[in-house]
């Protein structure tokens, strides 16, 4: 049973670990790069791997009980929360910034699809030679 | 001796003038101070060109690091003076928490005979396995029933702000939402669905907090807060017309005062009886139960209630002047 036991603690240590070393990336990640899109980068490998990895430890550490279901939860909460808002950002940055095909490449401009008042479809292009 | 006045001679009294002044029928600027209205502005090209040429210059001059004595002396001397008020920071907290009474000692200031009475008497007085919200709810209920009162007031006092009363054209509040968001995603399909996994789990999740705040940590304030942040996901989501449906200023209006009233009226009752050493006919129930602790569960009902309505409103009158 001690053998099980200190399995379970390397492992669980082990994926801490993990977790952490992916939160010390994405925070050097946040701070090091300049344009939002590469720092959503950087930010959503640690709102995602980061906190996956980390719960996962924590899970093996708590052992089969009613505490890691309720982090399995947390996992899955935050699996389908953090792409959403990291989605509704860069499409903002990606409709806004008329300046986009500096920081990356746009081949056929920007291409949004909005409704007005009316539910009628409006398409809003944004050409990368429109802007100079 | 009496005599009428005239309304020219009422008029020109003092009372009566600092009583328009103050009532605002008079502007004291109004032909008293000089307007002089600017020209049609036209920049000068050459002069513009040679200003951003001039600002570039010092720019490049001041931030010239290899070139620029005084720059890169006080670029070292804020390095170093970060570092030094840091390290002098640390050191002074860490010394003062090593002076800190040290936990659980039976000497420290916080364990006297309240704590004592309410850990020991806790769950017999109010039926509540959690000692914290026996605490809030029924020994300090008016307390909290303050707090309630003030995300009320301060609905209201945003509501005097925000409000938009205007229904059509221009400046009404609808389209004055439009213009404000121009630039956002509408009608996303990921945040839809998203918001269609995720809103129903956080509503439910709020009112499990809710109604278990007696059993376990949580209780109304942030079970409301969780309930709040639900409706405000799916109006982000899904936008002011589907909200409009199940929530406007009528059911605002209908379930903060309700909750509110409630609230005074239960527990004025229960602190008349109390008081007076009368029976309240309340039962305690058996702790442990969802329904025990007799007024904790409702009112920690009206409290998440009134959160979750203050939350909402609070973000709809910034995005929009109503609701």
């Amino acid at each position: 049973m001690i053998v099980v036991e200190w399995l379970q603690f390397i492992i669980g240590i082990g994926f801490l670990l993990t977790g952490l070393g992916v939160f010390v990336v994405q925070v050097f990640g946040v701070f090091k790069f300049d344009y939002v899109l590469n720092r959503m980068h950087a930010a959503a490998m640690g709102d995602t791997l980061g906190i996956g990895v980390s719960l996962v430890g924590l899970i093996i550490l708590s052992g089969w009980n009613f505490t890691s279901l309720k982090m399995a939860l947390i996992i899955v909460f935050l699996w389908n929360a953090s792409p959403v808002s990291s989605h509704l950002i860069a499409r903002l940055e990606a409709i806004t910034n008329p300046r986009l095909e500096r920081h990356c490449e746009v081949k056929e401009g920007v291409t949004e699809h909005v409704w007005d008042e009316n539910q009628k479809e409006i398409i809003r292009t944004q050409k990368a030679e429109e802007e100079e | 001796m009496s005599r009428k006045l005239s309304e020219e001679e009422y008029n020109r009294q003092r009372l009566v003038r600092m009583k328009h002044w103050l009532s605002g029928e008079k502007d004291l600027y109004l032909d008293n101070v000089e307007v002089v209205l600017d020209g049609e502005c036209e920049p000068d090209k050459r002069k513009l060109e040679s200003y951003e040429h001039d600002l570039d210059e010092m720019k490049t001059r001041t931030y010239d690091t290899e070139h620029n004595r005084v720059y890169r002396f006080f670029q070292r001397f804020y390095k170093m003076a970060a570092v030094l008020c840091c390290v002098a920071l640390v050191f002074i907290l860490i010394m003062e928490v090593s002076y800190l009474p040290p936990i659980g000692s039976a000497s420290n200031p916080a364990s006297n005979e309240v704590a004592a009475k309410y850990i020991e008497d806790g769950l017999q007085d109010t039926g509540a396995v959690n000692i914290v919200t026996g605490m809030i709810l029924d020994y300090r209920a008016f307390d909290t029933f303050g707090e309630s009162n003030v995300l009320f007031i301060a609905t209201c006092t945003v509501l005097i702000l925000m409000r938009n009363d205007k229904k059509k054209g221009k400046g009404s509040a609808e389209e004055e939402e439009r213009r404000d968001s121009h630039y956002e995603p509408k009608k996303d399909a990921i945040l839809q669905m998203g918001a269609r996994i995720l809103v129903p789990i956080i509503m439910l999740f709020g009112i499990y907090i809710i109604l278990n705040g007696h059993l376990s940590p949580g209780g109304g304030f942030s079970g409301g807060a969780i309930i709040g942040a639900g409706l405000i996901l799916y109006l982000n989501a899904f936008g002011f017309e589907k909200t409009e449906r199940f929530f406007t200023e009528k059911t605002y209006k209908v379930v903060s005062f309700g909750s509110l009233l409630f609230y005074c009226l239960a527990k004025s009752y229960s602190f008349y009886t109390g008081a007076h050493h009368l029976e309240s006919g309340i039962p305690l129930g058996t702790p442990g139960a969802i329904i025990s602790s007799g007024l904790i569960l409702p009112l920690n009902i009206c409290v998440g209630l009134v959160v979750a309505c203050t939350m909402y409103a609070f973000f709809a009158l910034f995005r929009k002047g109503g609701f």
